[in-house]
């Protein structure tokens, strides 16, 4: 693997675990409103 | 419906690192970022596109959900435009050594950046809620008037060292990659694309939410 290999697959893993921590937090936050109403 | 998108996007990201050929012109392995990059890029016009619609919308119909829904778009809209701008200078340090280097496309989607983030300035600096969304939503008729030039024009006026992944020759628009890569690219953009719809309905389920409540606490 190659150097700039190594660090594209950083990136992009850190993207999509940033992009679906939010997603998911997101929607929790959003089941919780909604079940308190 | 989330974790499809995770699995999809996750796929992708595997595609991109280890079963797409490598691309001819490119340091070493610079050019997957193309996987990322561009479904962002994409995803960014995508939303600026539904945050007119929604502002001329509003408008026409002073209805405080088409205010959510392009408030919600401008959000998902700014994010995605940084990621692609983060994604781009990374790029630009693998290819050429540094992350940014003022060229007419980094340029051009910094002061992009800019004009979105003046979106949420305006929204942040008026109080009442009518005058605020009035005032955004005529904010970004005129701020999505700047996007096509700064996007696909600007870039292609002046001499970029940006690379361009289509070309127009005798009338036809053929895509310069590999079939394997453009597989990757559709699946990525196709993935990005999901991702944006579920974000956005979630955004806008969230502030009529947040709008309910406050009326009850009123």
């Amino acid at each position: 693997m190659t150097s700039s290999m190594f660090w594209l697959a950083v990136v992009m893993v850190v993207i999509w675990a940033g992009i679906f921590a939010y997603c998911l937090g997101l929607g929790r936050r959003l089941r919780r409103l909604e079940e308190d109403r | 419906m989330t974790w499809l998108l995770g699995v999809w996007l996750a796929g992708v990201i595997v595609a991109g690192l280890l079963w797409a050929p490598a691309a001819a012109g490119f340091q070493g392995d610079s050019f997957r970022i193309v996987f990322f990059h561009v479904p962002q890029a994409w995803v960014a016009v995508l939303a600026f596109c539904v945050n007119l619609v929604a502002s001329i919308r509003y408008l026409r119909t002073r209805s405080a959900l088409d205010d959510s829904r392009a408030g919600a778009a401008a959000r998902l809209g700014l994010l995605f435009a940084l990621l692609a701008t983060i994604t781009g200078s990374i790029f630009a340090k693998l290819e050429w050594g540094m992350f940014w280097n003022w060229d007419p496309r980094e340029t051009s989607i910094l002061v992009l950046l800019l004009v979105y983030a003046a979106y949420f300035a305006l929204r942040q600096a008026v109080a009442d809620e009518e005058r605020r969304a009035s005032l955004a939503a005529a904010y970004a008729v005129f701020a999505f008037v700047t996007m096509p030039f700064l996007v696909f024009v600007v870039p292609r006026v002046y001499a970029s060292l940006h690379p361009d992944l289509v070309e127009a020759a005798e009338g036809v628009v053929r895509f310069r990659m590999d079939p394997r890569l453009r597989l990757v690219l559709l699946a990525s953009l196709a993935g990005f694309t999901g991702l944006f719809v579920w974000l956005y309905s979630l955004e806008v389920r969230l502030a009529r939410v947040l709008a309910a409540r406050r009326r009850e606490e009123s």
